[in-house]
Parts: C-alpha cells; structure tokens; sequence
C-alpha cells in the first residue's frame, strides 16, 4: 500500500514538473491562433480612445480585436518587422505591428488598400496600437 | 481676460514657429534585457513614439507597456500583471531636453555625442536621469540611439524573493530611433 502512494506521489511528482516546465517554457503564441474577441472599425476604435482613454482601455486593451480599415501607411521596420497605419480620418490612427510568431503570406501593402487586421490592443500613445497583428482574410 | 488673448497668441506662435523643427517617429525600438546567471530576459517595444524640437532641444518619449514582447508567454504575464502592473501605469515616459544641443549641428550630417537629462516616469514613478547617447543627422533624418541602466528598485517594482535571482538588479535599455521630419 505504502509503496502504491509513493510510486503515485512519485509520477504525480513527474507529471507536475513537466507540466511546470512546458508553462514555463511555452513561447508566445501565433495571433493567427486565436480568436478576436471584438470587431470594430479603425476610425471608432480610434474615436473611442480619444473620446475617454480610461473607459476605452478598460474595454480594449488586453483583447484581442479585429479592426477594419483603409491603409493610410504601409513600412517594413529595420529588422522587416512590417507595420500598417489605419486611417481614422484624424491625424492619428490604428498602427498593427506584425506578429513575429506568425509566417505571414502578405507583407507588403498600398496606402487605400482596405484591410482586416487582428492583434491585442495595447493602448494608446498618439495612434491606437495593435500588437502581433494578422490578416484577417 | 486681454492678457490672456496675449499669452494665448505668443503661445501659438511659438507653437507655430517651432512646428517646422520637430521631428518625429512611431517606430522607435526600445529593447530591454535582464541578464542573470539563472535567467536571460529580452523584450523588445517597436512602437515607441518620440518628438523631438531641434530648435530647443526638447524630447517627449513614450511606450506602451503591453507592447513590450518577450519570446515566452508566461515571462510576458509576469511583466505585466506583477511587475510593472501595466493596467494601472500603461505606459513608460522620459520628457526631458539634450543639455549640449549648441554641439549639434542639424545643418550638417554626422554624428554628435549628446547628453539628455529629464524625467523618467515608469510603474508611475518619476526620476531625474541623465542619459549619454548620440543623434546622426543625414538623409532628411534623425536617428536616435542610447544605452543606459533601470534599477527595478527605483521605480518602486517589486520583484517577489523566489524570483529575486532571475531578473537582474540592473536592466540594461536600449534605444534605437529614426526620427523624421513632421508634417511634412
């Protein structure tokens, strides 16, 4: 009996560990992976935050939103990061920074190109900004 | 009521008139890395926003905190949710000015040694720092790079005892900007 409980304690013991270590270890996912929790258009989105920035975060930010709209800028970073700016019709707008996890067919885009985009929104700082954004087709 | 017309006309036209020397980027990269023998940590923000007038020499920095991105999810909740608390203090500033603008020459290309000093907001804490860095002015740009240290601790974010050995007691920033002319 004694053996039975410490040979259990022992695997529940194992199983934990590796349990603990793939948490640990487990990279950040694809966006294209997950579901968008909202959808919305660039310019509301954007209207939304300079309306009240406190009440938008508290609804926004963490999530992750699909946001449709018209490419107002299109660049690639330094290290080929692409990035797409969505026109609000303000002088800011929704700026979606490609997810690094994710191997993306299209990565170049013309300014008047319509698009949906999704990521998680991380706030405002003078454009609303998406983080590790996809397409979505 | 007639002073105030004033003041608010001598303020926009210097407004106006120091429109014409700012520059500008939304894609600053601001990378950190916390380097312990137990643990390696980087995170990488590509979406910092920086202003900066040439006429004064005054900087406004800006970053979100949840578009700081780290290789490992659980690492990019920890950030967040237990240090740096980024639902309370969303973001990270410096607003600040470069002390020896006059041995910089926006005119001419080249790279000039520069000196800013400011204040850093951060976990909603503010501190006075000097930070070394240099500007190249060429190709109608500015590009902005600087290293320097953020001592955790001096922004009032605690790190738990089990953790204490994993993330370094100095977090080595890097900076990294090309700034463009705005409005144009």
């Amino acid at each position: 009996m004694l053996k039975k409980i410490v040979l259990f304690l022992a695997v529940a013991g194992v199983i934990g560990a590796g349990i603990g270590y793939y948490m640990f270890n487990k990279k950040v996912p694809s966006m294209a992976s997950e579901k968008s929790e909202v959808t919305i258009e660039a310019a509301q989105l954007y209207q939304e935050f300079e309306a009240d920035e406190a009440a938008a975060s508290a609804k926004y930010v963490g999530k992750i939103v699909a946001v449709s709209g018209t490419v107002l800028e299109a660049s690639a970073l330094e290290d080929g990061t692409p990035k797409v700016l969505l026109d609000t019709g303000s002088d800011f707008g929704v700026s979606c920074e490609f997810d690094p996890n994710t191997k993306h067919a299209k990565t170049t885009f013309t300014p008047g190109e319509k698009l949906t985009l999704k990521g998680e929104c991380a706030g405002i700082n003078l454009d609303v900004q998406l983080a590790r954004c996809v397409v979505v087709q | 009521m007639k002073n105030r017309i004033v003041i608010l006309g001598v303020l926009l036209a210097l407004g106006f008139s120091a429109q014409a020397q700012k520059y500008f980027t939304r894609d600053a990269r601001v990378q950190f890395n916390s380097d312990t023998p137990v643990e390696k940590i980087e995170a990488v923000n590509k979406s910092g926003t920086s202003v900066l007038d040439t006429q004064t020499g005054r900087m406004d920095w800006k970053v979100l905190i949840k578009n700081f991105l780290f290789e490992k999810a659980l690492m990019q909740e920890h950030f967040n949710e237990n240090y740096m608390e980024s639902t309370k203090y969303p973001n990270a500033t410096f607003k600040g000015s470069i002390t020896n603008l006059q041995d910089v020459n926006f005119a001419k290309d080249g790279t000039y040694k520069v000196t800013a000093k400011g204040a850093m907001t951060i976990h909603g804490v503010e501190q006075e720092i000097t930070v070394p860095g240099t500007l190249t002015v060429g190709g109608g740009a500015v590009k902005v790079k600087a290293d320097f240290v953020v001592k955790p601790a001096d922004y009032k974010i605690d790190i738990p005892g089990v953790v204490r050995d994993n993330i370094a007691k100095e977090i080595a920033v890097t900076i990294d900007a090309s700034l463009k002319p705005m409005g144009k």
